[in-house]
């Protein structure tokens, strides 16, 4: 059988396309449609209204939530940018051998050999007021009573994302940082560049692409986080998805579809944000 | 205006664990010389190079630039600049950023930093590539903007790290002439780093033969290639048939040799008194050869002294002579360039058995020292 050249690129695009629609475009599509919808008592009735938008607008509950999402993403970001910098320049730059390399980009990757879950729930005892850190801290004497700041506060939630979530800027960053000819840092330093000079002139422009891939992931990893907050805040903090599984849990799914629009557009926005920067296509072609 | 630049090195030393790159090496380079080091790759030749830039630390010795030691100083403080085997030019700066980098760097204003790169860009004809980034920029013109960001600091010293490898041939040649050309013009010290024997004899007032992280010799190119000092530099450089000998006897000053196939050699012994027994070395260039053909290979070699007997397997016109390629009966080969006119009045054919012999004075004598390296692949084939 003779395929026409013109159709080839469909007939390869189609098993992905396919899966994308089934899973990703018809929900989406559905959760658009009945976050317009009515719902009485336990009951979704199809409809066309902004009820549930007015809702979570009118509501400070939503205001709260997104601001301590904004929060806790500006700081991960931060966080994880730093340290998935340096660690990346490390490997990249200081270790020479290949086989090394390899190697600490496995022990890297080292804590996503257990679930989430269990990654998260292992912090419990390490932060906890009978914990490991307060106990050493206790030991050596430099402190008098257990610090309470350590567990269900803004920091463990915060320790629990960085743990979760650097990775994700460590292999973006060393992706974008190992196309680097080391002889350009050299170059640099011929010039003259001083050691701050080269990251900032140099190294930094360079992995632009990393830097903003890596940063969409963790942005709405944070934004999209349905549990780590609930569990690591000891239910002090929510998280925008928490509040859409209560309405579900209350059978209010036009209102939860609301909601999951709204948050979908912000972290849409976010991204953009993020691509408007830098543009990714334009690094990614050459 | 006084020259300045003049490097040089003293008992200079690199060990890469238990590698040992560069053993003990001490040289001097004159302000306003274009020095080419020259040797195989691994060679070290690369590692001496970035020592004087300052990128790698000698594990001992000294780097001095203009008498002053300069060890442990950063590559900018040093005077010199280096131009990379890749050039390195930053892939997110236009060519005239690419060029001000160094200046910026230092701290100068952006309006005085953008007109000498401008002027710099002029003097490398690629004011009109300013505004492009270098991967819109072909080898050729991603080379002069390398050149003219090393430049524009003002060096005592360019540093090139094979500059030529990446380009093709034709404009390899260009790329060299234009080097001499800015060399001449800038009257600062360049030191090249090649293994390509023809670059270095072309462009270089001194040439320094490297092999093993020693240097073999350093000298005018036209001696480096003239008068090898050893059977290395001799292979090496290419151009040349390097032979040996038993001394048999010593007359006026001529050692008189016999080998192994039965041949006869003379050679000046020089200053030194060679005794009976000992194995000697020597060079004849290949254009020094005189060649006829044997009529009847069997009859007895009427004893003539300085020439050998072989079987030619193959000849290759160049142009202006012709490669003649003879094997000797124990397998060795010996080159014959003859002038296309001599050649073709007088022509020989693959399989011809061949005389050739060459004059007492031709006779070059070497030491003898040889390289692990494969020398059979360098040589210029002329």
């Amino acid at each position: 059988m003779k395929v026409p050249s013109s159709v080839v690129p469909y007939i390869q695009v189609a098993p992905l396309a396919l899966v994308l629609l089934v899973f990703f475009g018809i929900p989406l599509v559905t959760v658009v449609v009945v976050s317009f919808f009515d719902y009485v008592n336990f009951q979704t009735v199809p409809a066309f209204m902004f009820y549930n938008y007015e809702e979570v607008f009118s509501s400070g509950l939503t205001v709260t939530l997104y601001l301590t999402m904004l929060k806790y993403s500006v700081i991960v970001w931060l966080i994880t940018l730093i340290v998935g910098f340096t660690v990346s320049y490390f490997l990249v730059f200081h270790v020479r051998s290949l086989l090394w390399k390899i190697f600490f980009f496995l022990v890297c990757t080292v804590p996503f050999w257990t679930s989430n879950i269990i990654r998260m729930i292992s912090w419990i005892p390490v932060l906890g007021r009978n914990g490991l850190v307060n106990q050493t801290l206790m030991g050596l004497g430099l402190i008098d009573e257990p610090l309470d700041f350590l567990l269900f506060s803004d920091f463990s939630v915060i320790v629990a994302y960085v743990h979760l979530f650097t990775l994700f800027m460590v292999v973006t960053l060393f992706n974008s940082m190992a196309r680097i000819d080391p002889a350009i840092l050299e170059a640099a330093v011929d010039a003259g560049a001083s050691r701050w000079q080269v990251i900032t002139q140099v190294v930094i422009p360079l992995t632009k692409t990393g830097i903003a891939l890596g940063s969409i992931f963790v942005v709405t990893l944070v934004m999209g986080d349905f549990f780590v907050v609930k569990i690591m805040s000891g239910g002090q903090s929510s998280s925008a998805v928490y509040a859409m599984w209560n309405e579900i849990a209350m059978l209010q799914y036009p209102s939860a579809a609301a909601s999951a629009v709204i948050l979908l557009l912000v972290v849409v926005l976010m991204a953009a944000a993020i691509l408007r920067v830098v543009d990714v296509r334009k690094e990614l072609s050459g | 205006m006084a020259q300045t630049g003049g490097i040089e090195l003293a008992n200079l030393t690199k060990r890469f664990g238990d590698t040992l790159a560069i053993d003990s090496v001490s040289m001097t380079v004159p302000p306003g010389t274009y020095c080419c080091l020259l040797g195989p790759s691994g060679c070290g030749k690369t590692t001496l190079l970035r020592m004087i830039a300052g990128h790698d630390e000698p594990t001992a010795g000294d780097v001095r630039i203009d008498g002053q030691s300069v060890l442990g100083l950063p590559p900018a403080e040093r005077g010199t600049a280096m131009m990379f085997q890749s050039y390195a030019l930053f892939p997110h700066l236009t060519c005239l950023d690419n060029v001000a980098f160094n200046l910026k760097v230092r701290g100068v204003a952006k309006a005085a930093r953008r007109k000498q790169a401008h002027e710099m860009l002029d003097r490398v004809q690629m004011d009109g590539f300013a505004d492009r980034v270098p991967a819109e920029l072909s080898g050729g013109q991603q080379q002069r903007i390398a050149l003219a960001r090393s430049l524009i600091t003002n060096p005592k010293v360019l540093l090139l790290d094979e500059p030529l490898s990446a380009l093709d041939e034709f404009l390899r040649l260009q790329m060299r002439g234009n080097l001499r050309q800015m060399q001449n013009e800038f009257g600062i010290t360049f030191v090249h780093v090649t293994h390509t024997q023809m670059e270095a004899i072309a462009v270089a007032d001194l040439v320094v033969v490297m092999d093993h992280g020693q240097i073999d010799q350093a000298d005018r190119a036209r001696a480096v290639y003239d008068t090898p000092r050893t059977t290395y530099v001799a292979r090496f450089i290419g151009g040349q048939n390097v032979l040996s000998g038993k001394v048999v006897a010593v007359e006026n000053g001529a050692a008189i040799l016999d080998d192994a196939r039965g041949n006869r050699f003379t050679v000046p012994t020089g200053d030194t008194a060679p005794g009976t027994g000992e194995t000697r070395y020597l060079s004849i260039r290949r254009d020094r050869i005189e060649m006829e053909k044997l009529a009847d290979p069997s009859a007895a070699r009427d004893g003539t002294v300085n020439s050998v007997v072989g079987k030619v397997w193959m000849t290759e016109y160049q142009g202006t002579w012709v490669k003649v390629n003879i094997t000797l009966p124990d397998g060795e080969e010996f080159v014959a360039n003859i002038d296309d006119g001599r050649f073709f009045a007088n022509p020989v054919h693959e399989g011809d058995m061949v005389l050739a012999r060459w004059p007492a004075e031709s006779v070059h004598p070497l030491e003898h020292r040889e390289s692990s390296f494969d020398t059979s692949r360098g040589g210029m084939h002329t």
